[in-house]
């Protein structure tokens, strides 16, 4: 454990080095202040000048589940480039035959920066939110977006060889946060067709208010990250 | 002829790590994206997209290219060969510029834009230069990639905003001196878009020859030894 934690403050430090903490923990801010302010008031202004009714009213869930994902994304995106750059200068494998691990490297490379997100994710939800949220459903959906998140993160790293790949990969990776806006504005069972992102299901969840939904969110994710994990573990052996 | 060969030397590498998969995978899902959208907004949306991520391709991946080259000690083989710096900056700007083209091309095409051909190509491949440009600089002084993603965000602002405030209808003229502002005029053929042309000529310039300064000296201080 002393090893896993030492580990994972070298993590801390170089995202500190990069000013990339700051951009974490800044960027959600920086979107909640966007959404929970711009977004009404652009809404208003739209109205007044259509003369219509409010515009965007009914997405302002969409941007409260794009919110609550943004922050463990952003996490685990910092943790997928910081792994990316120690693979290339070959740490990574040289950290799997240290006391560490490999179990312990991607315990203080992944896993606790995904844990970290989720009360971060819940904050960030819980103060900018533009509807209102159950504390029980903010749980489940604060979990949901780790969970995925990290399968994000395992997406980019297991599959690249090297950053340049990695960068390509990371961009292609937000093709798994399309499911968020799908319920949103396909409502016929064509929906159906975006069932294999766990993004679609946990929009399903919001947008239904119905806390099964988690299930089919939480399956998904997890047969994407064991997928992901072996090819991860794999690479990682070398 | 070195630089063909250097062009095509990064062609290859961006096929092989996937960058044309990457932007044909995009290209399809903004094509999908336009036809969604409302006829209206079509126009604004399309060229919104192709300013936003085919011809911005150079800010995103150059720190990835330039960091993976220096890790594998490709610019130290480069340092002691008959390749000019100049060659190797124009090669990089050149390649990222025919994939930002292709893709911006396929977009608007495929969209049903009203565009023309020459305008709408130039405005693309010179914006292109100008993003690389930043993005080479960006990633010469950089050591990780979350310092170059970082490093990128003021330039992506001071670009991006004033361009899409000039898209979505704040044109005063003056706003034509922003190189992203010209650039959004000239790829709708407005009409000004010979004095946009001209500006986003001289600041695209003006960028190839600053990331070759800045490239030039990065080649002379490789191996940690000023040469």
């Amino acid at each position: 454990m002393k090893a896993i934690l030492s580990s994972f403050r070298v993590f801390i430090r170089q995202i500190v080095r990069d000013d990339m903490l700051w951009a974490v923990c800044l960027a959600p801010v920086l979107a909640g202040l966007f959404f929970r302010f711009a977004v009404p008031a652009a809404d208003r202004w739209l109205a007044q000048t259509l003369d219509g009714e409010l515009l965007l009213a009914d997405y302002y869930l969409l941007f409260d589940l794009m919110l609550n994902l943004m922050t463990p994304y952003m996490f685990c995106f910092a943790a997928a480039m910081v792994m990316l750059t120690e693979y290339d200068e070959n740490i990574a494998v040289y950290m799997a035959i240290t006391p560490v691990g490999k179990t312990g490297y991607i315990i203080s490379r992944l896993l606790m920066p995904g844990i970290l997100s989720v009360p971060a994710g819940m904050l960030a939800t819980g103060i900018f939110s533009l509807t209102d949220w159950p504390i029980g459903r903010l749980i489940i959906v604060s979990l949901l977006s780790s969970l995925l998140s990290l399968a994000v993160a395992l997406l980019v790293v297991s599959f690249s060889s090297n950053r340049v790949e990695g960068m390509a990969l990371a961009k292609l990776s937000g093709l798994m946060m399309m499911g968020l806006p799908v319920p949103f504005f396909i409502v016929s069972n064509h929906q159906y067709w975006f069932s294999v992102l766990p993004s679609f299901w946990i929009a399903r969840l919001g947008v239904g208010q119905n806390d099964l939904y988690a299930v089919p969110a939480a399956i998904t994710s997890v047969i994407w990250i064991l997928i992901l994990y072996r090819k991860f573990e794999r690479k990682l052996s070398g | 002829m070195r630089f063909i060969q250097l062009t095509k030397g990064d062609i290859r590498f961006q096929y092989k790590y996937g960058f044309y998969f990457l932007y044909l995978i995009f290209s399809l899902l903004y094509i999908s994206v336009a036809y969604v959208l409302p006829r209206d907004w079509r126009q604004t949306a399309v060229l919104a997209m192709v300013f936003t991520d085919p011809a911005a391709l150079g800010l995103f991946f150059m720190g990835a290219i330039i960091l993976y080259e220096k890790s594998e000690r490709v610019l130290d083989a480069l340092a002691v060969s008959p390749v000019k710096v100049s060659e190797y900056v124009a090669s990089k700007l050149f390649s990222i510029g025919l994939i930002s083209s292709l893709a911006a091309l396929l977009i608007a095409v495929s969209s049903c834009l009203s565009f023309q051909p020459f305008y709408f190509i130039s405005a693309v491949f010179m914006g292109s230069c100008l993003f690389s440009s930043f993005g080479l600089m960006l990633a010469a002084k950089s050591s990780t990639l979350n310092e170059f993603i970082l490093s990128t965000i003021p330039f992506q602002i001071a670009i991006n905003l004033p361009a899409l405030a000039y898209l979505f209808g704040w044109q005063p003229v003056w706003l034509l001196i922003h190189p992203g502002a010209s650039m959004i005029e000239l790829m709708v053929a407005g009409r000004y878009r010979w004095p946009a042309f001209a500006v986003l000529l001289v600041s695209s310039g003006l960028a190839c020859y600053l990331a070759y300064k800045v490239i030039r000296k990065m080649f002379s201080t490789l191996g940690g030894a000023k040469l």
